[in-house]
């Protein structure tokens, strides 16, 4: 890898360039640094949260390429050259996205710890398949932990916001 | 949580990796998906000296169907686009449902079959479904390149017979006979659960014989095992319901659990005798390959 | 009875909605301040052993290591939440009581340098022998914890109402069963930290916490402070379920780490520590004796438990009466005799779980109703129905229960779930089904720690212009909701807008006390003080309105914002905003308090005021369950819950609430256990090994609700959070009974299990 620095300790640090929600950010860092705390801590997005760190709960999703992973397991210098979706993303603008405003409206979240993962669950689900069956949306937030909702109201919020009618209890 | 210090390479070539990992000999891991290898960092069960990413080999992301040789995976391919590979869930839907069933979705976007293979972990769940179906793997290092049985890769519990510069490029799994499978995961829940039980299934089935037959267990014993005495026992026999109850039952008896947090040895030995036949059945009613 | 409120009764958008989907709440690891460093503790790699000497030399010397301290730098007064059993230490002195009790803290640069500095400190122990089994925790060759319990016990509790031996004496037909539960967690996503400043003599913590008054409260005893030199505040909970309402080390040893570094500290659990610290579900042994008559009348009941503390109280004498207290509640008998023995164990201390010692016994009290009425040939339903609680009565240990829905929840949970049909008709093989009652404390009658403070207190403040108005409240959202449901309290009562509220909530020096999120009580108990104050708001409203109109203010009302004539319909009325602007004109603030005590409640028999409350929910649940005969899977087809709340503030929260306690029941049923090794080392301290359902797991539910109306609640409305993890175990297993005539008697209800007891069966049967 090109633009690697030692530092006082001898140890090497690596320039990377991240782009995260459209911007695109250049800085060094440490080889074991991981991307969840390169975004909550060098960018100050702190929307994605640390709830394992081990890639159980997926409170620290992110979107990468549009695609869900599990941010505390990716390091920052592997992230360099590519492209990533944090929650603080989703809403370009002052509006919100019709996930998240049906997210409120059927009151999805409780404490909201598990939140910016599932909305970033959602929204890949739902721009890869907008009409995804109730089965395609428990199975595409089967990898983000609730401890609140018990899912109830997160997996109606999805399938309102894809349009679809929800199921009578 | 936080990881040991390493020094992070990103090689250009297949070649220079197997040099960096000729040079630093044990002290250094093959970074891939990661998903595996940053947990056991963070558990201190690993602290390489050096971590060689192979990000730069897309060639190594391709799944494709090249005649004469099979339906070739790269070592680099993610879970997830096995499962939602539209060749594998033609030709091997068996496949794709296995990789559907593993860890949580977060983590087949990201872990890869290569980095699966590598871990060996004995409930793995891609290993069983690809070893029935016969798959080879193509290893390269700074001697050259071998293929081998993937049956052959694993040699205990998170161990594998591959020299210290070798690296998985692709997984392959050939033409052939076998005209239906499946693969069941028993696991204590539906999602981010490793399996108790595991069992994989590839048959050759004709006018309700069956002509050959694999049968591959994984989490009940040190590697994914063959079941030789199921497998034989089952040749040639036509289908019946005994038959495939019995088939589980030698299979059961074969099978070498151990007892764990998870699930007692006794009732690992059980779930073996029916998932075997479960297993089969849902093979030979559903698995039909294209 | 149900009536159709302006605000209330509505299911308003949550306060605090677009701040959680866009991420833009912050929780307390969010949160940085200039200069801050970063602090965690060490735990013993010993479930017990003597701290013989600590070496922190090597630690100190690393780059970036800023403090590092062990008992002789923090305060040696001892500590917990229940003040009859002060047994902790900031940083234990002379013994570790489990693996991962704290015994040295660091304060660094960076988290990193925390954990490298942790590795550095050298300590000599003596290891001794664990207690880790407490059902043998008191036999003698057991070394014991601590210094003043005998024999491990940490509670002792022996109860009696009536005469249970005369009952037993008088009964058609007398059952003893054993059930036995698991260690559970609470396991919230967000993990605990918090964040300490300690400027000259002031402090301030921030920590995710679900009371900042019993946190304020614990701190400045600590460290000798003036309660009004301390401030805590709650940024954004991630959830608590009871394991966030005490303070724990990262409060304690942050502070001094402050104070010794002249820094904010933040302090932080990673997942496995949280598993350490516990603060979860005590597991237990629970034999149950009923005496009934021929006909299925409870006569008389005797509970003999015996509970697993761990190492510290916590919030477990309260747990052990509890686990007793509530019994009585939802079927009515006047005999009963509750004995529990808490016990001390090397295992991380156990507190208050959402249902608080309450759902292991339930499941016990179920699943052994369930035996007996199938031994007296009576329907499970029917059994329930016959003994079930009616409104207005007494329990036998002096609980006075005004609404009461139990029996509406048991016809319409039959009713949803079609009991009567399916027994009648049965269901194909290997499906059975089965129900479960429930009812909780809304809020506790007495406070934690000894005090004649009012529970609850609140100010409303309207805006200048009375285009808004801000409600202040010292209690917490933990996620249940309650800064939603207390505006909208504020709202109905001042005859305003929900849209238009403001809340300033969960900090001791901007609110007024509140107790905090605990025992289901905000709705109930800061409701009452919003509703006052709100009531007393538009009496001032109202006041300055008939002045302005020439109209008594008897004949004004306000709602929505609007005051109008109650009598002349064509007086033009006036809006909110002019009148409030007017009073502040001439009057200055437009101001309100409120505040609430619960009426003096309980007997007067030792524990009395656990279980007391101001009212109690009920609720039934039902479960249609699948086995799968030959692997023990419990496959659940539907799950029903008909509850008892009263007046319902919020449908959406309401019935969120219902779900996310269900979810935890049925977690605990099926999957959910803190496992050790035979050192006391946790096994399963992660979220890939401690299984919670996920969304692919999570059966269909369908809520329902009976209508009450309890005088004690303010609009009548009771608890919700905490009453839906009551029935949930008993439930499930008794569907099980119903489906494959095996009973399994510990939880979690495996596949194993399952397997393991229709194995059984089929061995007996085959051995006929």
């Amino acid at each position: 890898m090109s633009n690697v620095i030692i530092d006082r300790a001898g140890n090497k640090r690596y320039l990377v360039n991240i782009t995260v929600n459209g911007d695109s950010y250049e800085k060094i860092v440490k080889g074991n640094s991981l991307l969840v705390n390169f975004l909550r801590d060098e960018l100050d997005l702190t929307g994605t949260k640390r709830g394992c760190e081990l890639g159980d709960c997926g409170s620290c999703t992110v979107l990468m390429g549009g695609k869900p992973i599990n941010s505390c397991l990716m390091l920052a210098v592997e992230a360099d050259g590519l492209e990533f979706t944090t929650i603080e993303g989703v809403a370009s603008t002052n509006e919100i996205d019709p996930i998240q405003d049906m997210f409120i409206e059927y009151g999805a979240m409780q404490c909201g710890y598990c939140t910016p993962g599932m909305v970033l669950s959602a929204k890949a689900l739902l721009t890869k398949n907008p009409k995804p069956t109730e089965l395609e949306v428990r199975t595409a937030i089967s990898g983000n932990l609730c401890r609140c909702t018990g899912y109830v109201n997160i997996v109606k919020a999805i399938l309102a916001a894809s349009g679809q009618e929800i199921p009578a209890e | 949580m936080y990881l040991p210090d390493f020094e992070y390479f990103v090689p250009e070539s297949i070649a220079e990796t197997c040099q960096l990992l000729s040079q630093f000999g044990s002290k250094a891991k093959v970074l891939s998906g990661g998903t595996d290898i940053i947990i056991k960092m963070k558990n201190g069960l690993l602290a390489p000296e050096a971590l060689i990413s192979l990000k730069n080999f897309e060639q190594l992301r391709k799944i494709e169907y090249v005649p004469g040789k099979g339906v070739v995976i790269g070592a680099r391919v993610t879970h997830n686009e096995i499962v939602f590979s539209e060749l594998l869930q033609e030709k091997y839907l068996s496949v794709s449902n296995a990789a559907q069933q593993m860890a949580t979705n977060q983590v087949r976007h990201k872990g890869t079959v290569g980095g699966n293979i590598s871990n060996a972990v004995p409930s793995a769940d891609l290993p069983p479904i690809l070893i029935a179906l016969n798959a080879t793997v193509t290893v390269v290092g700074t001697k050259g390149e071998r293929s081998l049985a993937l049956a052959d890769v694993f040699t205990g519990p998170n161990t594998t017979c591959l020299a210290q510069d070798e690296i998985i490029t692709e997984v392959i799994i050939p033409d052939q006979e076998m005209n239906c499978s499946t693969y069941i995961k028993y696991g204590l829940r539906k999602s981010g659960a490793l399996a108790v039980v595991g069992v994989a299934v590839a048959l050759n089935v004709e006018n309700n014989i069956i002509k050959d037959a694999r049968v591959v267990l994984g989490a009940v014993a040190a590697t994914p095992m063959r079941t030789k005495k199921t497998e034989d026992f089952l040749k040639g026999k036509e289908i019946s319901e005994e038959l495939l109850a019995e088939a589980g039952t030698i299979a059961a008896g074969e099978s070498k659990p151990i007892s764990d947090i998870r699930a007692s040895a006794e009732y690992r030995r059980d779930m073996v005798r029916v998932f075997t036949k479960r297993a089969l059945r849902k093979a030979i009613d559903e698995g039909r390959h294209i | 009875m149900s009536k159709e409120y302006a605000v209330i009764g509505k299911g308003k958008r949550r306060y605090d909605g677009r701040e959680k989907v866009t991420g833009a709440a912050k929780y307390c690891g969010d949160l940085k301040f200039p200069n801050m460093l970063y602090g965690k503790m060490l735990g013993s790699p010993y479930a017990h052993a003597k701290i013989l000497s600590i070496d922190t030399s090597e630690a100190e010397k690393i780059p970036g290591v800023k403090a590092v301290i062990t008992a002789k730098d923090v305060p040696s007064l001892t500590y917990g939440i229940s003040p009859a059993r002060w047994d902790e230490n900031c940083l234990c002195i002379e013994k570790a009581l489990f693996v991962g009790d704290k015994v040295a803290a660091v304060a660094c640069v960076d988290e990193e340098t925390c954990y490298k500095a942790l590795a550095a400190i050298k300590i000599e122990y003596e290891v001794l022998k664990p207690v880790l089994d407490y059902r043998t925790a008191d036999a003698e060759d057991m070394p014991q914890l601590h210094e003043k319990y005998a024999r491990n016990i940490n509670t002792e509790i022996h109860q009696e109402f009536g005469d249970v031996e005369k009952a037993f004496k008088e009964a058609y037909y007398v059952r003893t069963d054993t059930f036995a539960g698991q260690r559970a967690y609470q396991c919230p996503i967000e993990p605990h930290s918090a964040i300490c400043i300690w400027k000259d003599n002031k402090l301030t913590v921030y920590s995710s916490t679900q009371s900042v008054h019993y946190f304020q409260h614990y701190i400045a005893r600590e460290f000798g402070l003036p309660m009004g030199d301390v401030r805590v505040i709650a940024p954004y909970v991630g959830g608590g379920f009871g394991g966030k309402l005490e303070p724990t080390g990262l409060e304690f040893n942050g502070s001094v780490l402050s104070r010794i570094t002249g820094r904010p500290v933040k302090m932080f659990y990673d997942r496995q520590e949280m598993f350490q610290h516990n603060r979860g579900r005590h597991q237990g042994t629970y034999i149950i004796t009923t005496g009934v008559d021929k006909d299925g009348k409870i006569l008389g009941c005797h509970c003999d438990f015996r509970t697993d503390g761990g190492a510290y109280t916590s919030l477990g004498i309260a747990s052990a009466y509890y686990a007793g207290a509530l019994l009585p509640l939802t079927y009515e008998f006047d005999n009963y005799k509750f004995d529990n023995y808490r016990m001390y164990t090397n295992l991380p201390a156990c507190g208050a779980h959402r249902g608080h010692g309450a759902p292991q016994p339930k499941y016990a009290f179920e699943s052994h109703m369930d035996n007996i009425a199938k031994e007296l040939g009576i329907d499970p339903l029917d059994f329930r129905l016959k003994n079930a609680r009616r409104p207005n009565t007494v329990t036998p240990n002096a609980f006075i229960i005004n609404s009461c829905g139990m029996k509406d929840c048991l016809e319409k949970a039959a009713e949803l779930s079609q009991w009567r049909d399916k027994k009648k008709n049965g269901l194909p093989k290997g499906r059975g089904i089965g129900l479960g009652t429930g009812s909780f404390v809304t809020g506790a009658g007495y406070p934690i720690y000894r005090t004649d403070l009012p529970h609850a207190s609140c100010m409303i403040r309207v805006h200048e212009d009375g285009t808004s108005a801000t409600l202040y409240s010292g209690s917490v959202d933990i996620g249940q909701g309650s800064n939603t449901v207390l505006l909208q309290m504020a709202a109905e009562a001042m005859g305003y807008r929900y849209e238009n509220m403001k809340m300033v909530s969960s900090d001791t020096e901007t609110c007024p006390l509140d107790f905090g999120a605990y025992a289901s009580r905000q709705t109930l108990m800061s409701g009452s003080a919003v509703k006052q104050a709100g009531e007393d708001i538009k009496r001032q409203i109202l006041d300055m309105a008939s002045n302005m109109l020439g109209l008594p203010p008897e004949d004004l009302d306000c709602v929505l914002g609007k005051i109008f004539s109650k009598s002349r319909p064509k007086v033009e009325p006036l809006t909110f905003e002019e009148v409030a602007r007017r009073f502040f004109v001439l009057r200055g603030p437009v101001i309100a308090k409120g505040v609430y005590t619960p009426p003096r409640l309980g007997g007067t028999y030792k524990g009395a005021p656990v279980g007391t409350s101001p009212a109690y929910s009920f609720c039934v649940q039902a479960a249609e369950v699948q086995i799968d005969e030959e692997t023990g899977q419990i496959g659940v087809v539907q799950a029903w819950d008909v509850h008892d709340v009263g007046q319902v503030i919020n449908p959406v929260t309401l019935h969120g609430q219902v779900h996310g306690a269900l979810f935890m029941g049925l977690g605990e049923t099926l999957m959910e256990e803190v496992k050790f090794d035979d050192k006391g080392k946790l096994l399963n301290g992660n979220l890939g090994g401690y299984l919670m359902l996920t969304a692919l797991d999570m059966p269909p539910v369908k809520n329902a609700l009976v209508d009450t109306y309890e005088p004690a609640g303010p609009w009548g409305a009771k608890e919700v959070g905490e009453g839906a993890t009551n029935p949930t175990i008993g439930c499930f297993r008794n569907a099980i009974f119903d489906a494959m005539g095996v009973s399994v008697n510990t939880v979690p209800l495996t596949p194993e299990k399952v397997w393991r007891a229709l194995k059984e069966k089929n061995e007996k049967s085959e051995a006929k």
